[in-house]
């Protein structure tokens, strides 16, 4: 950064010294977020792959996902888009911390971290009452052709909901990539909250005030920031196209 | 520390900010934040409005919500990640690998991606529900909410 000076490239690289001018921490939690992120994209390139092989019986987001709680209409992308509001604010209060801590203000960083976590919680909370909901079906549901284990025979049945292997919604893929990188998002956010949880109560017990710098916290952040980051995706492509 | 970190770059000189400074950072973060929301908040009323509109599955849309969302992504990695303010061989070395995997990727399935279609593809699919994907076409749907889906349904049968 501008407070530290310039040093020129062969010296940067000749050891001793991070040429990267970073702390190993913060470094690679960049670099683990790089594969993480390679984990993602390689899973929402295979949703791609596998919505456009079955186009023509791939469901809308519209007529799925139009929940709101206490309401009795059906008001599509409502809901998804309260969780991104929530998610891309509980991305701003932990950058606000951040910058707290350069400040090194213990009361900021505990509050913004502290309403991170409320954030967090809550797109947790939202996504399992997602999932409830699209477990459980509508009430009409529709007709499908069920796999009967006993009798080991399809049987012609009015089904409700979701699992992996029917759903009214649509084909059985659309379902199982719902469940899987939807999942596998909120199993991120919810270590996400653990973590900010963790640096969150030492901020309060005055570990980085005695250490003099509040990197843990930037650190956190980052994963943080990430989490926030997939959903961007994860919104655009299940939700909005 | 041991003695081989001692050169390591120092967190409280490079990071700690005076109030002066932290004034300006709030307000780049809160107007990136404004950006962000105004973004999304335009994406929805669109989404929202498409299946009326026809815009459905349009290529000009599916273009404009992808841009949209590569500009949100860059706006959280530049700024609420501060990867702009990293020096510039660490932007590239975190940047350059995942992109030229990513494209590499995507290339890989929109060149081979086609030929999944072959080979009886609705075959393994359950033949209810395929039927019923034709009879949405024609104005039927089986669950849920009458009216939109009709506008939808006749959408769809335009293609």
């Amino acid at each position: 950064m501008a407070h530290t000076a310039e040093i020129d490239a062969k010296e940067a690289w000749s050891g001793g010294q991070s040429p990267f001018r970073l702390s190993y921490g913060k470094m690679f939690m960049w670099f683990f977020l790089v594969s993480d992120a390679l984990t993602f994209g390689g899973l929402l390139v295979s949703y791609g792959f596998i919505r456009h092989k079955y186009a023509e019986v791939w469901p809308k987001a519209e007529h799925v996902f139009t929940h709101f709680p206490f309401v009795e209409q059906h008001i599509p992308l409502a809901y998804v888009g309260l969780m991104t509001f929530i998610l891309i604010m509980s991305s701003v209060t932990m950058v606000l911390a951040v910058e707290a801590g350069h400040r090194m203000d213990k009361k900021g960083v505990i509050l913004w971290m502290f309403w991170t976590i409320v954030g967090g919680a809550a797109f947790v909370g939202s996504q399992a009452w997602e999932w409830y909901h699209f477990i459980v079906g509508t009430d009409a549901g529709a007709l499908r052709n069920v796999w009967d284990p006993a009798t080991g025979a399809y049987v012609k049945q009015i089904w409700h909901g979701a699992n992996m292997i029917t759903n009214e919604y649509g084909v059985p893929q659309f379902a199982n990539y719902f469940f899987f990188i939807t999942g596998f998002h909120g199993t991120h956010v919810f270590s996400g909250v653990v973590l900010n949880l963790v640096i969150f109560l030492n901020v309060i017990k005055g570990t980085y005030e005695r250490r003099g710098h509040y990197e843990m916290v930037e650190k956190v952040g980052l994963y943080w920031h990430f989490v926030d980051l997939v959903w961007v995706f994860v919104f655009t492509f299940f939700y909005l196209l | 520390m041991s003695d081989f970190h001692d050169h390591y770059p120092n967190y409280e000189v490079m990071s700690n900010h005076d109030e002066e400074h932290g004034k300006k950072a709030r307000r780049t973060l809160w107007n990136v934040f404004w950006v962000m929301l105004a973004i999304t908040i335009f994406e929805l009323v669109v989404g929202f409005m498409a299946p009326s509109k026809g815009w459905s599955g349009t290529w000009w849309l599916k273009t404009l919500f992808i841009s949209l969302t590569v500009v949100k992504a860059a706006a959280i990695v530049l700024w609420f990640m501060h990867l702009g303010h990293e020096k510039k061989v660490f932007k590239y070395t975190i940047l350059m690998p995942y992109i030229v995997f990513m494209f590499y990727l995507i290339f890989i399935v929109l060149t081979e991606g086609t030929y999944s279609g072959k080979g009886g593809r609705l075959a393994k699919i359950d033949p209810i529900f395929v039927e019923q994907q034709k009879a949405l076409a024609n104005g039927h749907h089986g669950g849920g909410e009458a009216g939109e889906h009709h506008e939808a349904a006749g959408e769809e049968a335009h293609h």
